[in-house]
């Protein structure tokens, strides 16, 4: 077993050390997309301060307790980017037969088609956004250490949805060939936990907390950590995503099962 | 004059080859609206007024911002930049048809699908938000704006990609690009909300005039022609100024590079 999660890691870390090299090849290309990156975080924030600056507890919270949601979808999201960024790359991959040649690898496809790519330019955002997190995080006054732990675990269970919606977009382009719009609906999806998800009305809040989770992904930390979780909510987190990460699983086999190598 | 009807039906044509995609595409789109019109409603649930808008007139900007937006962003001349890497520009060179008009066609063709369906996409939304939204009291400038705007935004990302002239970094400038479209030209809101020292020196720069003042001018009733310290007039000759600005650029890039460009055998 231990040898098993070393050979992984090795192989993860050869995949990702290339995944650097091929980036830090176009050092122009860095500079607009972090620039394009801060640009997008930066009108996010001015947004908040002018939506929760102007109306004093919309939705019922500070501006402090906002740009927590803000930061903590921003830790989310950045740490789904450096895991899975190989995911935008699949397309190609199916379309040209590549697949074929990874499915033939002794090693599980998910390790180069999942984890293969990490994005070296998201890693030095999360930092600062993990940091900015806590800041805003220790300036609310109700922070207790059982609180901060609890925020942390659900940030964990957020990347364990991300990672099944992940795996479905893979699933996916395996079935259908198509990718970049299957993953794209996914991040429009997310968008919407940039803000509390207590504003959003239903039926919109039932649907993407229950069917597609992404208020669970993105602001029940925050909700943990503000101590206005319930032990019933804590317990639906942890099943709606377990039931997702398995049902993601079973997609990916049955879509293995259809596979015909379209390329090649 | 035929042979670009004929370029514009074989675009069209295009998008139902890849019919997945496609809806795909449009499932996009309508999320994004979907999005937009949850989280305003939702602003204005318990306070009447946000700024100087009203529930009715921010929904109809948000409408009329989005059909504009469909128009003017609709293009098909990313696909320049990589045909200029991979040698398939020379495809179009070939062809005795001016370049510029080609694109344009093409672009009309995009535009033309998108409003089609984005039409359909905005009736679901107005069923399901019943939104009072005010009818458009501008139409002669607001369409002189919005002509502007669908130029502004061709030659600014005709440039964009003629930026493959010289470099094949070609999609992370118009990632720094569509990020700054995205939040400097009102599609999130109307950027007269914005501190008025920002919001002027925003007008100086084309961003505004891509469809936030289209929008604005179509929905502002012609005695009040007055933006702040700016008439529409003045505004008016900034928009045809960034036209003139943009196509000599674009012009000027498209020289510059065909000289510059070589390419292998195909």
């Amino acid at each position: 077993m231990l040898n098993t999660i070393r050979y992984y890691l090795r192989l993860y870390l050869l995949f990702t050390k290339f995944a650097y090299r091929t980036v830090l090849q176009a050092r122009l290309g860095i500079l607009f997309f972090m620039g394009a990156k801060l640009v997008r975080f930066a009108f996010f924030f001015f947004f908040i301060l002018i939506i929760f600056g102007r109306k004093s507890n919309f939705g019922g919270y500070t501006f402090n307790q906002a740009i927590l949601f803000y930061l903590t979808f921003n830790v989310i999201d950045t740490a789904a980017q450096v895991l899975f960024r190989e995911v935008y790359r699949f397309r190609p991959m199916v379309l040209s037969g590549t697949f074929d040649l990874i499915l033939l690898k002794p090693h599980h496809p998910f390790i180069r088609i999942l984890l293969g790519g990490g994005d070296i330019l998201d890693l030095s955002l999360l930092f600062p956004y993990l940091l900015l997190a806590l800041f805003f995080a220790f300036k609310i006054t109700s922070i207790t250490f059982l609180s901060l732990a609890s925020y942390f675990i659900l940030i964990g269970n957020g990347l364990l949805i991300a990672t099944s919606f992940h795996i479905i977009v893979l699933a996916l382009g395996i079935l259908t060939t198509e990718v970049d719009h299957t993953i794209m609906i996914y991040r429009d999806m997310t968008i919407m936990g940039r803000f509390p998800f207590d504003i959003y009305k239903e039926p919109l809040r039932g649907v993407f907390t229950f069917i597609i989770p992404i208020g669970i992904m993105m602001s029940f930390p925050p909700y943990a950590l503000f101590g206005l979780l319930s032990p019933f909510s804590y317990l639906l987190s942890f099943v709606i995503s377990s039931l997702l990460f398995f049902g993601s699983l079973k997609l990916w086999d049955y879509a293995l099962k259809k596979y015909q190598s379209w390329g090649g | 004059m035929k042979k670009y009807f004929a370029i514009f039906s074989l675009t069209v044509k295009e998008y139902f080859v890849y019919r997945l995609n496609f809806i795909l595409w449009r499932v996009r789109v309508f999320i994004n609206l979907l999005i937009l019109f949850f989280l305003w409603s939702s602003v204005f649930e318990k306070n009447p007024q946000f700024g100087s808008y009203s529930k009715d007139s921010m929904l109809s900007y948000i409408i009329y911002a989005n059909i504009i937006s469909n128009f003017v962003l609709g293009t098909r001349t990313p696909e320049i930049a990589g045909y200029i890497n991979d040698g398939k520009i020379i495809n179009d060179l070939l062809k005795p048809v001016s370049f510029f008009t080609y694109y344009f066609t093409r672009d009309l063709a995009d535009k033309a699908v998108n409003m089609f369906f984005f039409f359909f996409e905005l009736a679901l939304i107005v069923l399901l938000f019943h939104p009072n939204i005010h009818l458009p009291k501008n139409i002669f400038f607001g369409i002189i704006f919005l002509i502007n705007g669908v130029l502004i935004s061709y030659f600014a990302n005709l440039l964009l990609s003629f930026i493959g002239f010289w470099t094949t970094e070609v999609w992370s400038p118009r990632f720094l690009f569509m990020m700054l479209l995205f939040f400097v030209t009102g599609s999130y809101f109307p950027l007269d909300l914005l501190p008025a020292p920002i919001f002027y020196l925003l007008s100086l720069t084309p961003f505004p005039y891509f469809f936030y003042l289209p929008t604005k001018v179509l929905l502002t009733n012609i005695t009040a022609q007055q933006f702040g310290t700016v008439s529409i007039y003045q505004l008016a000759f900034f928009s045809f100024l960034w036209v003139f600005i943009t196509w000599y650029l674009a012009k000027f890039a498209w020289v510059k590079g065909n000289k510059s460009f070589s390419f292998w055998g195909r």
